[in-house]
């Protein structure tokens, strides 16, 4: 989506759709976005949860393509995961390191053909992302295009997605698997949807040009979806215990500490920051991320510290109340204190008992 | 958004009704819109002694916290209970079931303001 200078928010296609539906506007990412509609984050939330289909404008996001022989061997080398094991029409959940191991940013990765595939990545990141991306490029024969500005992001999440979504598509989305893309036409233009999301529902990620923007935004609320802004958003990937990056990644932490190995293969060669990780593993992570509940009363917030055994031991990188599982956080804490000790979290200088969990903190209805 | 006639306000957004020397408050219409969704509410404790602006409460939404201070000088004498399990009433009754606390007042109520006051307060 297009930026507007340094000190100006931009905006998406469909910043006035988002006034129209009385969305709350606030400045995210560099973008003018809606924190919640007229409905309220919680209604929203349970739109998506419950049953319904909830649809996000997620244009901040950026898209980067990526073409020519050595895209495989390109990405090999830039990014963490094995893309050797990506076919065709298929997309991977990845990381972008520096040389000191830690996270650039995290990405999917869509395979589109052997010599061209499609990168999604974090708003905040995207210039610095697309800056580190040309650099190393100019080693492999690719091109590396930043198509951020021309691109519209949708996401249609919740139980009724498919049904909502199928009617303004000549592809039927039944043979689009979880973690699958196909590239299609809604509404005659070519666009790229995959089953993918950040909710812990099913649904889609919809990928298509800023000129039918408005027109299949308008067409899936009037087939029923609801509107949902960031904060029912951040509610559904805290629910999951889904990284952002900011809080659980960031260029302070390695995929060590973020419980990221599952997407860092050591074992398919030399690629960015590999180095630095195999070090890491071997003196250990300087502190480890884990999920917790409050056992007494209270909202565990970002920032918040976290007690073991009467000791400060890290702090809260996401936090929420969440309407079926309570007080939940995903914090970082001393690697001694990942798997025992008392923990508590300090809020408003008292200390509220909590104990470790597992994620995600509610069940997930991903279609695996 | 209303704002009850029968009421008094505070530029921190609460409410008041005056009954005897028992003071009841909550948070004003403008203030549970502001804020949105209500998801927890810190009580302050029963026999507590509080200025008039001291910060006695917590109002927490989805995304902000928020501080709720004691619009008059007194002794907390009641909490309303029912929002531990129920903090969302804040947002749907803001003048009745969401009440917060009642104070047996030892000041005055001079700096409180009337509905006009606080409907001329909000407009500018």
């Amino acid at each position: 989506m297009s930026d507007v200078g340094a000190n100006k928010l931009a905006k998406t296609s469909l910043h006035e759709e988002h006034i129209r539906l009385d969305g709350k506007m606030v400045p995210f990412a560099g973008f003018d976005m809606p924190v919640q509609y007229s409905a309220g984050a919680l209604k929203e939330y349970h739109v998506v949860r419950d049953d319904g289909a909830g649809l996000f404008d997620i244009s901040h996001m950026g898209q980067v393509r990526v073409t020519g022989a050595d895209s495989l061997k390109f990405l090999q080398y830039v990014t963490t995961n094995d893309v050797s094991k990506v076919v065709d029409g298929q997309v991977q959940y990845s990381g972008l390191l520096n040389t000191e191991g830690t996270f650039i940013d995290d990405i999917t990765t869509y395979r589109i053909s052997g010599n061209e595939y499609y990168l999604c990545i974090n708003a905040a990141n995207r210039h610095k992302d697309v800056a580190h991306l040309q650099e190393k490029a100019a080693h492999f024969d690719v091109a590396v295009a930043d198509e951020s500005d021309d691109t519209t992001l949708l996401a249609l999440q919740g139980a009724k997605a498919q049904s909502m979504l199928q009617p303004l598509v000549d592809t039927d989305l039944e043979s689009i698997g979880y973690y699958k893309f196909a590239q299609v036409h809604v509404n005659r233009k070519t666009a790229i949807i995959s089953r993918t999301g950040y909710t812990g529902e099913d649904g889609f990620e919809i990928y298509i040009p800023n000129s039918i923007a408005v027109e299949v935004w308008r067409q899936l609320l009037a087939g029923g979806a609801g509107p949902i802004g960031l904060a029912a958003r951040d509610m559904l990937r805290t629910e999951m215990g889904y990284a952002l990056y900011g809080h659980e990644i960031s260029a302070a932490v390695t995929p060590v500490e973020a419980k990221l190995m599952w997407i860092t293969r050591l074992e398919k060669g030399d690629f960015i920051g590999r180095n630095a990780v195999i070090a890491r593993k071997a003196e250990g992570p300087k502190k480890r991320l884990i999920a917790l509940k409050l056992t007494g009363r209270g909202i565990p917030r970002e920032h918040y510290k976290v007690y073991v055994d009467g000791k400060e031991s890290g702090e809260i990188t996401s936090g929420m109340h969440s309407p079926m599982a309570g007080g939940v956080a995903l914090a970082y804490v001393k690697p001694e204190h990942a798997e025992s000790g008392e923990l508590s979290v300090v809020i408003r200088n008292k200390h509220v008992p909590a104990e470790r969990t597992t994620t995600p903190f509610v069940r997930s209805n991903v279609r695996r | 958004m209303t704002i009850p006639v029968d009421l008094k306000y505070t530029k921190e957004h609460e409410w008041v009704r005056i009954e005897g020397d028992v003071a009841t408050f909550g948070i004003s219409d403008h203030a549970q819109e502001a804020l949105g969704d209500i998801v927890f509410v810190e009580l302050p404790e029963v026999g507590r002694t509080v200025d008039a602006g001291e910060a006695c409460a917590v109002v927490e939404s989805v995304k902000a916290v928020s501080d709720m201070y004691a619009p008059v000088a007194g002794e907390v004498i009641e909490v309303n209970e029912a929002l531990e399990s129920s903090p969302e009433q804040v947002n749907t009754n803001p003048y009745g079931t969401g009440w917060i606390a009642k104070v047996k007042m030892s000041g005055d109520t001079a700096e409180l303001l009337s509905d006009d006051e606080y409907n001329t307060f909000l407009e500018e």
